[in-house]
């Protein structure tokens, strides 16, 4: 019998209780950060990061189309409370099946391609839905952003906050994403999420073993474009505006180095991905205009370095570090 | 034994209150910086967040607009400041990015404490930080164009507006060009906010001459090859051109009109003319080009305030001019300072009750805010750019009129949908 490390099962404890452990870190992460808007930036497109992941990481299919949910989500939150005057959560509600719609639409077309063309369409269709929304000038704002997005305070049951107060906004939104990442968490337990993985590793046996690969990538893609447009329905409340940038494919783009950086393919690993690359971004825009070469730089350091991203590295290491003590002992 | 399982009882409630004063206690401790911060804001410097697009289009313009703002700051300390506090300019890049801006304001806001904000360089930046000085009652004093931000839906009562409207300056520009050049018009428009405003503005102005418009025709914005619709101006045969674009379009269909010798056969005319445009796209390119402007420096042989504003930043800035943008700046951090000492308070409404009624004349004449939406009504400069007989790198505009300060110019409070009259 080998005696149990106290650090390797403290560990195995976190693995086991993954959602957890992102939770009671989320609930302190604003006390570690600079600011609030950033811890809350970092809250948001870690979400976004982590929807975008299910595609990309565990189903292997890059969208680059994947502003288009974030700011659908955004924009019809926005458009909800201030052309219908929906209360705050219903309009959650509305901006995330909204983006749930565009992306079975989207997904219908796009998982009949795959590799490069499947890059390329779901590119060309995040762009029509741009236009449209920028084009659409009455309901949107086009190019100025959609301004009046503004929730100043929230009743939850029989309780009045202050909405402005950026650490109630915090908590608040973070209830949102918490059920968002229990829900990712699930998905990726489920047999469904093994059937997503094998697609990954390898689609036509897949379908040789039964089971029916379009409907199993159109299904992830939707959830994966509801997870990212809740996001977006979230940055719509924290910063009550919705820019038109929120579906550029800059976006899309940045989604893609927030998994990299930060480990595709791991639950955590796009959170983290989300953190460095924001944190990184706002520190150095502080003592430099030329910021991009360094998040550039860094960027490039660790794809060429560590291929498995921050998180995806250190998961890897502790693997080799558990495996090699077992042995030993 | 009742005694025992009474003790037994009472210990885990002792530990819960115990925890609860704890807690108590640790949140007092976690709130104490706060309140200290608090204190320290009433006697500390006065802090001014300055929101900006250093990185980005607009980043020459942008720096000119920190040039001028710390200059305004300086001169505040060595005049001893508001009751011994000095004035301190918390600069941010907001990469020409709302989203970012909107960031960059809540830090300043809710991190740095600031009393007030003054800056942005487009339309949508400065739309996306009074959204969020406006749910915070913060004061903001807006230093570039839109006429959006008059509107009674993003306005509130801690918006000012120091920078011109389009509106308002493709009016002066028209009614300055307009009865000279002939009344057919062909507008080449960069497709987004700016240029339909500017379009708008041409327009009404316009009516007023029996103008009438041959076309309208939009372009990309972020256009490089202007060639396609070029032939089609040509072939219209207007008797004026109108540029309504900005920045790096401008400087490329200034080029490209110059190369095609459309100058010919009609006068080019550009709603704004930019200072830093113009030294971007060079003599030639702007020849001739006749436009509009908050300001330029060679108004100084005409108004005093021009020359000793232009004075001290020469001497600042080793003998540079200042840019329109970059007067702004100043002008936009003078006239909240000038407030905080009338009012004799750094609280939002009292800043900006002073400011409501203040007359102001920092570098370009006599100046004052609306007071249904706040707007700054002030001159319009018309300027020519030159390409001959020019004294040094700075001599770039001729100034061929001022447009004085005139509220009839801007849209009304009511078209705005003001419904407090003053």
């Amino acid at each position: 019998m080998t005696q149990a490390n106290p650090i390797s099962s403290a560990i195995a404890l976190i693995a086991q209780h993954r959602v957890a452990a992102v939770l009671i870190f989320l609930l302190l992460f604003p006390l570690i950060m600079p600011y609030e808007a950033l811890a809350l930036n970092i809250l948001i497109f870690g979400l976004y990061a982590v929807g975008f992941n299910l595609l990309f990481g565990y189903t292997g299919l890059l969208s680059f189309g994947h502003a288009a949910f974030f700011g659908v989500g955004s924009y019809l939150t926005g458009i909800t409370i201030v052309h219908f005057g929906l209360p705050w959560w219903l309009a959650i509600v509305a901006g995330t099946a909204a983006s749930g719609v565009v992306g079975l639409l989207i997904g219908f077309l796009a998982i009949r391609t795959r590799g490069i063309y499947f890059s390329m369409v779901t590119l060309a269709l995040g762009q029509i839905v741009y236009y449209a929304f920028y084009k659409a000038e009455r309901w949107t704002g086009g190019e100025n952003g959609l301004r009046g997005v503004t929730v100043e305070e929230i009743n939850v049951f029989g309780l009045t906050l202050d909405f402005v107060n950026p650490l109630t906004k915090y908590y608040v939104l973070y209830v949102f994403v918490a059920l968002a990442l229990w829900l990712v968490s699930r998905i990726l337990a489920s047999p469904f999420g093994a059937v997503i993985e094998s697609i990954r590793e390898n689609e036509n046996r897949t379908a040789a073993c039964g089971y029916d690969v379009a409907r199993a990538k159109l299904l992830i893609f939707t959830l994966s474009a509801v997870i990212c447009g809740l996001a977006g329905a979230l940055r719509a409340l924290h910063l009550s505006i919705v820019p038109i940038d929120s579906l550029h494919y800059l976006l899309s783009g940045q989604a893609v180095m927030m998994c990299l950086l930060g480990g595709m393919g791991t639950f955590f690993g796009p959170f983290v991905g989300a953190a460095v690359f924001l944190y990184l971004e706002d520190v150095a825009t502080s003592f430099t205009t030329h910021w991009m070469a360094i998040v550039g730089v860094v960027f490039m350091v660790f794809v060429l370095f560590f291929p498995k991203g921050i998180w995806g590295t250190l998961v890897q290491r502790w693997q080799r570090w558990n495996n090699h003590s077992v042995v030993t002992k | 034994m009742t005694d025992s399982s009474n003790h037994k009882v009472a210990k885990p409630a002792n530990l819960r209150r115990r925890i609860l004063a704890g807690g108590a206690a640790g949140l007092t401790i976690a709130g104490a910086p706060f309140v200290s911060r608090m204190a320290f804001a009433q006697t500390g410097p006065i802090k001014i967040g300055f929101p900006t697009p250093l990185t980005g289009a607009f980043s020459a313009e942008a720096q000119d607009q920190v040039r001028a703002a710390e200059l305004a700051v300086k001169e505040f300390n060595a005049g001893g400041g508001f009751n011994g506090r000095k004035c301190e300019l918390l600069v941010r890049d907001d990469k020409l990015n709302p989203g970012e801006a909107a960031t960059r304001t809540l830090e300043l806001i809710e991190k740095d404490k600031v009393d007030l904000i003054v800056g942005s360089l487009s339309a949508a930046t400065q739309l996306s930080i009074n959204a969020v000085c406006k749910a915070r009652k913060v004061l903001f004093n807006s230093i570039s164009q839109s006429d959006a931000i008059n509107e009674a839906k993003d306005w509130s009562f801690y918006t000012f507006h120091e920078a011109l409207t389009p509106h308002v300056t493709a009016g002066a520009v028209a009614r300055y060009a307009f009865p000279k050049f002939g009344k057919k018009v062909v507008y080449l428009t960069a497709d987004y906010a700016y240029g339909h405003e500017m379009v708008r503005g041409f327009q009404r102005a316009g009516q007023a001459f029996g103008m009438q418009t041959l076309a309208d025709i939009r372009h990309p914005l972020g256009t490089s090859d202007f060639s396609s619709f070029l032939p089609r101006i040509q072939a219209l045969k207007p008797d004026v051109l109108v540029l309504c674009n900005f920045g790096r379009d401008l400087v490329n269909a200034a080029k490209q009109v110059t190369d095609f010798g459309l100058k010919q056969n009609m006068k080019v005319i550009a709603p704004v003319l930019l200072y830093t445009s113009r030294q971007a796209g060079g003599a030639d390119a702007f020849e001739g080009i006749l436009g509009g402007t908050s300001y330029y420096w060679g108004l100084e042989d005409r108004i005093p305030t021009a020359k000793i504003f232009n004075d001290k930043f020469r001497k600042a800035y080793a003998g540079a001019a200042p840019s329109d943008y970059g007067a702004l700046g100043y002008a936009g951090i003078r006239s909240v300072l000038q407030a905080i000492t009338e009012a004799r308070s750094t609280t939002a409404t009292a800043v900006a009750n002073v400011m409501r009624k203040m007359r102001y004349d920092f570098y370009k004449g006599s100046q004052s805010y609306r007071l249904c939406d706040h707007q700054s009504v002030q001159s319009v400069i018309i300027v020519e750019s030159k390409s001959k007989a020019m004294k040094d790198k700075y001599d770039v505009f001729n100034v061929l009129s001022i447009e004085a300060p005139d509220e009839n110019n801007l849209r009304t409070c009511d078209e705005l949908g003001h419904k407090v009259l003053s």
